[in-house]
């Protein structure tokens, strides 16, 4: 799995690319810990564009709620956008989805994720 | 064929070719001998080679003793030659130096010829950086007759012993780096192995816990399989007897893998067993088993978790859904439908989760098959998962034997499809059957 990162004004966008099992995950998650705690400027928003992540396991849900809960801690606003159909189902079946904000796509989460208190 | 040009060929010929074959017939001889006594020599000089080796082995006593009396020599020389070069010498110290010259140069030969003798390759030897050094700290001794110091250039040459100095440094330098290697090596993997040792154990374990018998109700029938990945995983199933007669089943799957997960399902799993028979219906059992993982989960898992209540007796079944892959119905008919009905989160993630509960009612001849991701996500060689339509395919023609064949069927399925992909997902199943009570 490959994760670009994308700087807008104060938001820091995380893509990542192909699929987040369980191989992939640790790294992933070091990755995200990194964006909201690096050593840059802390982004207002941080939000996962999933447009081309075609699968995540248990162990990847796992990184996106940790990263939710990371998030919260810094006090960042957090979304997900532009689930794949197959991506979506996981979310929705884990429950996931209820938990999180997840936006149809990218322009709607720029627009809507209310930047967290810094 | 080939003998008839010979045979045609003239007289003076044939008497050449007859006057070859007898020359080629004491050739023939003449190797044979060659070939024992080559023979002999190669062994004599493996017992040789063997034998230099072991006295210059350096964890001996007298290769280490050896070892430093010509390092000392090395020094010693060395100093003299200087020494040498100082004017006004008394006669006896002269006469000291070339006694000692002697000595050295006979210890250094010594030397010389048991590396020779040891060396696997005579010839990568002696052009070694260390053959070269060893021959050139002898040369000029025995090249100028006894007395080296006749000729000046020869005798400076001597100077170039510090070399010698350095290969032996460097030689004991490496030798005892790779020792220390290898006893790191050795702790490395005995350590390692030990690991492993503790992992067989733990999975085996670990797969001890799950029932491995359906408990026995008329006109029902249970069965279930898992396969686990070559990680420990966290998947698991259960089949729990309760106060009222009814049977509860549980199939669940921890996120992600290793010790933690194995850990951490072990955790989940006592839980709901413990839970079940307080909590006999399927959503209180699970939001109060989400409850106590909450407050112990260090690691920030989950489980997802599917758990009925199946009544033997009516063919009832009351479920509720934590995060889990929805199970099928297979109709006596042959029809599939998925257990669809709204659930809660995969249980740890938060505290006060509700998990609504439904009903499905089971005719007889129908069938329950539940599942973990480990099935529908099972990947080949070319990255496709065994996917939902595999599954249902299967299901669907050949839900009319019984749990076990059906079981066994979709097993031998998703591995055919699998082929020689690693299996990185515990494979989990459960098929209940249900005919007339």
């Amino acid at each position: 799995m490959k994760v670009k990162f994308e700087t807008l004004d104060r938001t820091t966008l995380v893509v990542p690319e192909g699929r987040l099992d369980f191989g992939a995950a640790a790294e992933f998650q070091k990755q995200i810990e990194r964006a909201i705690a690096g050593e840059g400027a802390t982004p207002a928003v941080l939000i996962i564009d999933c447009a081309a992540l075609d699968y995540v396991s248990s162990a990847g849900l796992r990184v996106f709620l940790l990263a939710a809960r990371a998030a919260q801690r810094a006090g960042i606003g957090f979304a997900l956008c532009a689930l794949q159909p197959a991506v979506r189902e996981i979310f929705d079946l884990s429950g996931f989805s209820r938990i999180m904000t997840v936006h149809p796509d990218r322009s709607s989460a720029l627009a809507h994720t209310p930047p967290g208190p810094v | 064929m080939r003998a008839s040009p010979a045979a045609a060929a003239a007289p003076e010929v044939q008497a050449e070719a007859r006057a070859a074959a007898v020359q080629r017939g004491l050739q023939v001889h003449a190797p044979l001998h060659r070939a024992s006594a080559l023979r002999a020599a190669q062994s004599l000089r493996a017992i040789v080679r063997t034998q230099a080796q072991r006295l210059l082995r350096p964890d001996r006593l007298f290769g280490r003793a050896f070892e430093n009396i010509i390092l000392t020599l090395i020094i010693v020389s060395v100093a003299s030659v200087i020494l040498e070069e100082v004017h006004g010498l008394p006669e006896w110290a002269k006469r000291a130096l070339h006694i000692e010259e002697i000595v050295v140069v006979c210890v250094f030969s010594f030397e010389y010829l048991l590396r020779l003798v040891a060396a696997e390759k005579i010839k990568a030897f002696v052009f070694s950086f260390q053959g070269v050094v060893d021959l050139i700290a002898i040369a000029p001794f025995y090249l100028a007759g006894v007395d080296a110091r006749a000729v000046r250039a020869l005798r400076l040459l001597r100077l170039l012993r510090v070399l010698k100095l350095q290969t032996h440094i460097l030689e004991n330098t490496v030798a005892a780096r790779t020792r220390e290697l290898a006893d790191k090596n050795a702790a490395l993997e005995q350590a390692q192995a030990q690991l492993k040792a503790e992992l067989d154990i733990a999975r085996a374990l670990q797969i001890a816990i799950l029932p491995a018998t359906f408990p026995v109700k008329p006109g029902c029938d249970g069965a279930a399989r898992m396969i686990p990945a070559t990680t420990m995983g966290g998947d698991f199933y259960d089949f729990i007897e309760l106060p009222d007669g009814r049977i509860g089943l549980v199939m669940a799957d921890v996120s992600g893998k290793g010790v933690p997960a194995a850990f951490f399902m072990a955790v989940a799993r006592t839980n709901l067993r413990d839970l079940a028979p307080q909590y006999l219906e399927p959503g209180a059992c699970l939001a109060q088993t989400n409850a106590m993982l909450c407050a112990q989960n260090p690691m920030e898992l989950f489980v997802t978790v599917f758990y009925c209540v199946f009544d033997t007796s009516t063919g009832t079944l009351r479920y509720a859904n934590g995060g889990h892959n929805p199970p099928y119905v297979r109709r006596a008919d042959g029809s599939v439908e998925a257990l669809t009905g709204a659930g809660g989160l995969a249980l740890g993630v938060m505290p006060g989760v509700n998990y609504p509960d439904h009903t499905v009612q089971l005719l007889p001849g129908d069938r329950l098959v539940l599942y973990t991701d480990g099935v529908t996500e099972a990947f080949n060689s070319a990255d496709e998962p065994y996917g939902v339509e595999r599954l249902l395919a299967e299901v669907k023609a050949h839900g009319d034997g019984g749990a076990t064949a059906l079981i066994e069927r979709i097993c031998r399925s998703v591995t055919v499809f699998a082929d020689a992909a690693p299996q990185s997902d515990d494979i989990t199943l459960t098929v209940l059957t249900w005919g007339a009570p």
